[in-house]
């Protein structure tokens, strides 16, 4: 018979019971908000490839972005993931002086992404692409880019105030550890999303 | 991740951080290059590494029940699968097949 991690057998994962994830209830609901968001994104970015398929030329997005400088945002927000869980790891431990500072670190990570992020956003503008219309001659294009990284952007926003929030907490002793590690698995849901963005949108 | 289940040591976050940054850096020379299919379906491979390991270890997935970790794969990727293989191609033929193709989209293939 096999068995999960936990060393339950597979027929009482399946049936249910008291607790049929085995997690506490605030974990299964930011499970829950992850995986809609996630739809939101999945919509997002199956829009996006509809206007792609649609549209019979589609600019070259080498000659728009600096690659390079996507892949330092990218190497900004997977390092802030690796932090995050770090910061998580230690919490459960009990150390909350260390999932404090590897909190604050991962906020500094998530200012730098956004940094980039309105950099990249203020040369688009300048550059004359607006949510409408743009130089490159496919106006769906920067509808694209705008929403897609705006709707990612935000969440990004929105982590960084998450995590300041639990940075005080943890610094004040006033967190548990689990909640620590639900900022975290938001954290980690951005920075997953992004990997799908950069590829999609950025590479291919 | 099993409730108190402990993690001894944050080793494993940064080795996956490495795996992350290596398959990064590749994708990105590949990115750079003129796209073929084969290199699409590569790149889309490295997504999906790069997805699972966020997944699987940043958000402990892999230590989760399989009833979750069930729930959050099919809830996410059965969706998005559905919007890219069925609802977009056949947005594609609504498109090419009435007065939508005046919709500044291009026209379609």
């Amino acid at each position: 018979m096999s068995r999960t991690s936990e060393g339950l057998s597979v027929e009482s994962v399946w049936r249910g019971g008291v607790s049929p994830f085995a997690v506490s209830w605030r974990k299964l609901m930011m499970w829950l908000f992850i995986i809609t968001d996630g739809l939101l994104f999945a919509g997002l970015l199956a829009g996006y490839g509809f206007v792609r398929l649609a549209s019979p030329q589609w600019p070259n997005r080498a000659e728009i972005f600096h690659l390079d400088f996507i892949a330092l945002m990218t190497f900004i927000l997977i390092t802030s993931s690796a932090t995050m869980a770090t910061a998580v790891g230690a919490a459960r431990q009990g150390r909350m002086q260390t999932a404090f500072r590897f909190v604050l670190l991962t906020i500094l990570g998530g200012l730098g992404f956004l940094s980039c992020q309105a950099y990249e956003w203020s040369k688009l503008i300048s550059e004359g692409a607006r949510l409408s219309s743009n130089p490159w001659g496919v106006p769906l294009f920067s509808a694209a880019f705008f929403i897609i990284t705006g709707f990612h952007g935000s969440h990004v926003l929105t982590g960084v105030i998450i995590l300041s929030v639990v940075a005080g907490r943890a610094l004040r002793q006033r967190i548990t550890p689990e909640g620590v590690e639900l900022a975290g698995l938001y954290w980690h849901f951005v920075d997953l999303v992004w990997v799908f963005i950069f590829t999609l949108f950025y590479l291919i | 991740m099993a409730q108190g289940h402990q993690v001894s040591s944050y080793r494993i976050y940064w080795i996956v951080w490495s795996i992350l940054l290596i398959v990064t850096v590749g994708m990105m020379f590949l990115g750079t290059t003129a796209l073929t299919t084969a290199l699409v379906l590569v790149l889309v491979a490295g997504m999906l590494l790069k997805a699972s390991l966020i997944g699987g270890y940043f958000m402990h997935l892999r230590f989760e029940r399989a009833s979750l970790i069930v729930i959050v794969a099919v809830g996410i990727l059965a969706t998005a699968g559905i919007l890219f293989f069925l609802i977009a191609p056949d947005g594609l033929r609504v498109l090419n097949s009435s007065s939508w193709g005046d919709l500044h989209v291009g026209g379609g293939r």
